[in-house]
C-alpha cells in the first residue's frame, strides 16, 4: 500500500487521480473466489445467473432512489451483447477510501461485500440482492467500464476480470450527475448461458417501477432497436390491475393493505378474477421471493381463517359438521402482489429466494387477517362474492374428481359416455387457443400437412377437430374437410375453419366404411381408455392406400417418461395412455397401419399457461410446479425445460407427428 | 452366532424395513402437501420424521446384510455385490413384476394406472442399462487397483 500511496503524492487532476505500478495489478483473493465459484454468489452460471449481474447492479440504483437521490435508472443493452445501467443518483464516491488507501469506487468493484461500508446507516432496508455486491459483477466481466459524474467532474475507471486496468481517469468538467457500469459478461464463465435476454430483463424492470413508485426505469435493446420505459404512481396496486388486464375479474378494485407492525412494512393488493390458476407474486426489500416463504404462509394463514370464518358466520358451509374451504380453492383464480420491507431478511435455498424468517409468518397472517376482515365487515357485497368464489371452486373440484372416475367405471366395459367427454371439454372452447403455443404454432401445422401425401381432391376427416385447427392446415391440399367433435360448441368453432362438422364420438364414427382419403388428429388418444377402439374405427372409414396423419406428445425417453406422466396426469384427469414412441408405433400396427414414420418437432411451452385451465385442480397445478422445481436428475438430464427468474417455467415439449396408410391400392410407398 | 436367515426375526426384519422405507416416502409426500397448503412447521416436522424413518430403514439393512438384500436375497454389503443385487432387481421390476401389474390394472379397468406401471417397467430397462455401465467402471477400476 505504501508504494501505491507514493506514486498519489503529485496528483494531476485533469488526467489521473490514482496510478498503479504492475505490483498491484492482482487478482484479489475474494474475486478469485468468485470467479473459481460463480454459482455460490449469482445463483446459477445460466441464464438466471447472467441475468443477476444486471440486477444486482440496478439494485444498487434502486437503493439510491429508496434514499432519496435518484428518480432515473436507464439500461442498455448493447449490439456487443454488453449492458450498461445509468442512474442520476449521488454517484459512487471516487475519493480516497481511508481504510483502504484507493479510490471508494474501486473498493466497491474489487472487493467483496464492500458495498455496506457505503450504505451502513445510510439505507435502512437494502435491495441488493444476495448482497453480493457489484464486485462479483465485476470479476465475472470480460471487461467493465464505469463512469462516475460527481461534484461537476466526470470520471472513468476500465477493469478486465474485476481487474483495474488503470486509475480513475478524470475526463473533464460536467453538470451531470450519476454512476454509469457497462460490462460485457465474461463468455469463459456464462458457457451455459445465452444473450440477455429483452424479455426477461423489461418484465423485471416492469416490476420494479411498480414496487418503487415515481422512478422512471427505461430499457434500450441495441441488438433490435427496441425500447420500454416503465414508470408508475400506482404502486402494487396498479401492478395488480396490470396482471389483470387481460382477465375478467371478480371484483372491480383490489384490496389494498397497507400496514407496519414491528419495525416490517407490508404493502399488499388483491382481486380474484374467473381465471383458474392463482398468480401470488411476493416481494421482501423488491426481491421477488419466487418460493415463497414465511410471508407466503402468512397470507395463506390468514385468507383460510377469515374466508372460512365468514362462510361459516354467514351459513354459506356448515363448519360445525367438519366443512370446510381448502386453501387451494381459496386461491382459485386470485391475483396478489405483496411487498415486504424488513431489516435482516433471512433467505434460505439454494437460489435464496425463500424467505426464512419465521415470525413473518404470525405478523403478515395478523396485519392481513385484520384488514380483510374489516374489508368483508365494510363490503358484505365483496364478501359473498369472494367467498362463494371458493366455494364454487371446491364444487369444481369435486366434479373434476368424479368425471375422472366415471371415465374409469365406463372403461371397463370399454366405453366412454360422450356425457363425461362433454363434461370434461364442453367449457374448453374458453380459454383453449391461448393456453398453449401448439395448438396454433405455424410450425407444427405444416409438419403435419407437409407428411400429405394424398391428391388435391382428397375428401379428409379431421377427427376430435377441437377448433379445426389441424383439417384447416390442410387445406389446399385436399379437397373436402370434414370435422367431428362432441360438443355443439366445439362444432361451432370448427364451422369457421372446415367445410362440414358433425357430432359423434370417435368411438364409433358416424362414417361408411372407406369414406375418406385422409384421416388426421391430434392429442387425443392419450386422453382415451382404450385408444385401439378409435385407431380401428380410423382404419375402418379409411378407404384403401388412405392416409392416417397423427400428432402427439411425447417423453423423450424412458428417464423423464415417470416424471411427466405424473405432471400431465395432475393436468388433466382423463390422461390414460403415456405413449412412447414404440408404444404408440404399436397401436398404429395393432390396428393394420402400415409404412408408419414419425418426425419430430421441439417447442416451448409455458407451464403457467397450460396448467390455467379448468382440467387442473389448484393444489395440482402447486404440485405440478413443484415437480419442475424439484425434478429428479434423470428427467433433467434428458428433457429441457427451465425455470425463469420470475418463477415462471417453460418446458420444451417433443411433439410426434406420425403417418402411416391403409394397404392398398394408390398406397404411397 | 444364530443364523438369522430364515427365522422370524429375519422376516420381521424385512417387514420392519418396508413400513420404515414406506413411512420416510410418505412424510415426503405429506410434507409437500403441507408446504402447499401453507403449514411449513408441519411439513418441517414431517421432514425431520422422514429423515428419520430412513436412518431406522438403515439399520434395518443393517442387521438384513448379514443375510442378503431383502428384495433379492442375493448377498449385499459391499459395492461389488450391491450393484449385482441392484441389477437383479431392476431386471426383475422390468420384465417381471411392472408388466404383471400392468396387465392386472388393464383387466380391472384402470388403464391409466396399467400405463403408469409400463412408464416405470421402461425406466427400469434404462436404470438396468445404466448400473451395467457403473459397474463396468467399478470392475474396471478395482484391477487397476490391483495391478
Amino acid at each position: 500500500m505504501s508504494e501505491h500511496n507514493s506514486t498519489r503524492a503529485a496528483p494531476d487532476p485533469i488526467h489521473v487521480l490514482h496510478s498503479y505500478d504492475a505490483s498491484s495489478i492482482t487478482v484479489l483473493p475474494g474475486l478469485e473466489a468468485v470467479r473459481k465459484n460463480p454459482s455460490m454468489y449469482i445463483g446459477s452460471i445460466g441464464q438466471e445467473g447472467l441475468h443477476h449481474l444486471v440486477y444486482e447492479v440496478v439494485d444498487n440504483s434502486i437503493d439510491e432512489s429508496q434514499a432519496g437521490f435518484c428518480s432515473r435508472i436507464a439500461i442498455t443493452v448493447g449490439a456487443d451483447g454488453s449492458c450498461a445501467i445509468e442512474d442520476n443518483g449521488r454517484g459512487i464516491p471516487v475519493g480516497i477510501h481511508p481504510e483502504h488507501g484507493k479510490p471508494a469506487c474501486e473498493v466497491v468493484l474489487t472487493t467483496l461485500h464492500s458495498g455496506g461500508k457505503f450504505k451502513k446507516g445510510s439505507y435502512q432496508v437494502s435491495a441488493g440482492m444476495h448482497g453480493v455486491g457489484i464486485s462479483c459483477v465485476n470479476a465475472l466481466s470480460e471487461w467493465l467500464e464505469l463512469e462516475v459524474w460527481i461534484d461537476g467532474i466526470h470520471y472513468r475507471q476500465h477493469y478486465a476480470r474485476g481487474v483495474p486496468l488503470s486509475g480513475v481517469q478524470v475526463i473533464g468538467p460536467t453538470e451531470k450527475r450519476g454512476t454509469l457500469l457497462r460490462f460485457l459478461p465474461d463468455a469463459s464463465i456464462f458457457q451455459q448461458a445465452r444473450a440477455f435476454s429483452y424479455a426477461t430483463l423489461s418484465k423485471r424492470l416492469e416490476e420494479l417501477a411498480y414496487l418503487h413508485p415515481g422512478i422512471l426505469i427505461t430499457i434500450e435493446d441495441q441488438r433490435t432497436g427496441r425500447t420500454q420505459g416503465f414508470q408508475y404512481q400506482s404502486g402494487i396496486f396498479g401492478y395488480v390491475e396490470h396482471i389483470n388486464r387481460s382477465r375478467t375479474v371478480l371484483h372491480p378494485r383490489p384490496i389494498h393493505i397497507l400496514d407496519s407492525m414491528d419495525g416490517v412494512e407490508i404493502e399488499l393488493a388483491m382481486q380474484w378474477t374467473t381465471a383458474y390458476a392463482d398468480d401470488v407474486i411476493s416481494f421482501v426489500n423488491s426481491i421477488n421471493t419466487i418460493y415463497g416463504g414465511t410471508h407466503v404462509n402468512g397470507l395463506k394463514a390468514a385468507l383460510n381463517r377469515v374466508i372460512n370464518d365468514y362462510a361459516d358466520q354467514a351459513g354459506m358451509i356448515a363448519a360445525e359438521n367438519g366443512e370446510k374451504i381448502a386453501i387451494f380453492d381459496i386461491l382459485e383464480g386470485l391475483t396478489c402482489v405483496m411487498s415486504i420491507l424488513m431489516p435482516n431478511p433471512q433467505f434460505e435455498g439454494q437460489t435464496k429466494t425463500r424467505l426464512s424468517n419465521r415470525d413473518l409468518k404470525k405478523l403478515v397472517e395478523l396485519v392481513v387477517g385484520r384488514h380483510l376482515a374489516a374489508a368483508f365487515k365494510d363490503d358484505p357485497r365483496l364478501a359473498v362474492q369472494i367467498v362463494g368464489r371458493a366455494l364454487e371452486a371446491t364444487r369444481a373440484r369435486q366434479a373434476a374428481r368424479r368425471a375422472a372416475e366415471t371415465a374409469r367405471f365406463h372403461s371397463i366395459d370399454t366405453r366412454v359416455t360422450e356425457e363425461v367427454y362433454q363434461k370434461q371439454f364442453g367449457i374448453r372452447s374458453r380459454n383453449w387457443h391461448e393456453s398453449a403455443t401448439w395448438i396454433t404454432d405455424k410450425g407444427l401445422l405444416g409438419l403435419h400437412a407437409d407428411l400429405c401425401k394424398k391428391a388435391g381432391n382428397t375428401r379428409m376427416l379431421d377427427v376430435c377437430c377441437g377448433s379445426g385447427v389441424v383439417g384447416a392446415a390442410f387445406k389446399g391440399r385436399v379437397g373436402e374437410m370434414v370435422g367431428l367433435d362432441l360438443t355443439p360448441q366445439m362444432i361451432e368453432l370448427a364451422k369457421e375453419r372446415l367445410d362440414e362438422v358433425h357430432q359423434g364420438t370417435v368411438y364409433d364414427l358416424p362414417y361408411k366404411d372407406e369414406s375418406f382419403g385422409l384421416v388426421v388428429n391430434r392429442e387425443v388418444l392419450h386422453l382415451l381408455p382404450h385408444p385401439e377402439k378409435p385407431v380401428s374405427e380410423i382404419y375402418r372409414v379409411l378407404e384403401p392406400g388412405g392416409q392416417f396423419i397423427v400428432g402427439q406428445i411425447i417423453p423423450y425417453g424412458a428417464m423423464d417418461a415417470a416424471w411427466m406422466f405424473r405432471i400431465f396426469k395432475k393436468k388433466q384427469p382423463l390422461f390414460f395412455n403415456n405413449f412412447q414412441e414404440e408404444d404408440f408405433r404399436r397401436l398404429l400396427q395393432g390396428a393394420g397401419f402400415v409404412n408408419i414414420q414419425m418426425k419430430e418437432y421441439l417447442l416451448w411451452e409455458s407451464i403457467d399457461l397450460w396448467i390455467d385451465t379448468h382440467e387442473t385442480t389448484n393444489l395440482h397445478r402447486h404440485e405440478i410446479r413443484d415437480l419442475f422445481y424439484n425434478a429428479p436428475a434423470e428427467a433433467r438430464a434428458v428433457h429441457p425445460f427451465e425455470i425463469l427468474p420470475s418463477g415462471e417455467i417453460r418446458d420444451q415439449w417433443r411433439w410426434a407427428v406420425f403417418s402411416c396408410f391403409k394397404p392398398g391400392e394408390g398406397f404411397f410407398q | 452366532m444364530t443364523e438369522l436367515r430364515g427365522l422370524a426375526t429375519h422376516e420381521n426384519l424385512k417387514r420392519a424395513f418396508e413400513a420404515e422405507a414406506q413411512t420416510a416416502h410418505k412424510y415426503l409426500y405429506f410434507a409437500k402437501i403441507a408446504e402447499i397448503e401453507g403449514y411449513p412447521d408441519l411439513s418441517q416436522l414431517l421432514h425431520e420424521m422422514a429423515e428419520g424413518g430412513s436412518c431406522n430403514a438403515h439399520g434395518h439393512l443393517d442387521f438384513l446384510r448379514r443375510v442378503g438384500d431383502p428384495q433379492t436375497d442375493m448377498p449385499m454389503g459391499v459395492t461389488d455385490s450391491n450393484l449385482a443385487s441392484a441389477i437383479a432387481a431392476e431386471i426383475r421390476e422390468h420384465n417381471k413384476i411392472y408388466p404383471e401389474m400392468a396387465e392386472a390394472a388393464r383387466k380391472e379397468g384402470f388403464p391409466d394406472i396399467a400405463s403408469w406401471f409400463d412408464t416405470l417397467a421402461k425406466l427400469k430397462q434404462a436404470h438396468v442399462e445404466r448400473l451395467h455401465e457403473a459397474m463396468e467402471k467399478v470392475i474396471y477400476s478395482s484391477k487397476e487397483k490391483d495391478q
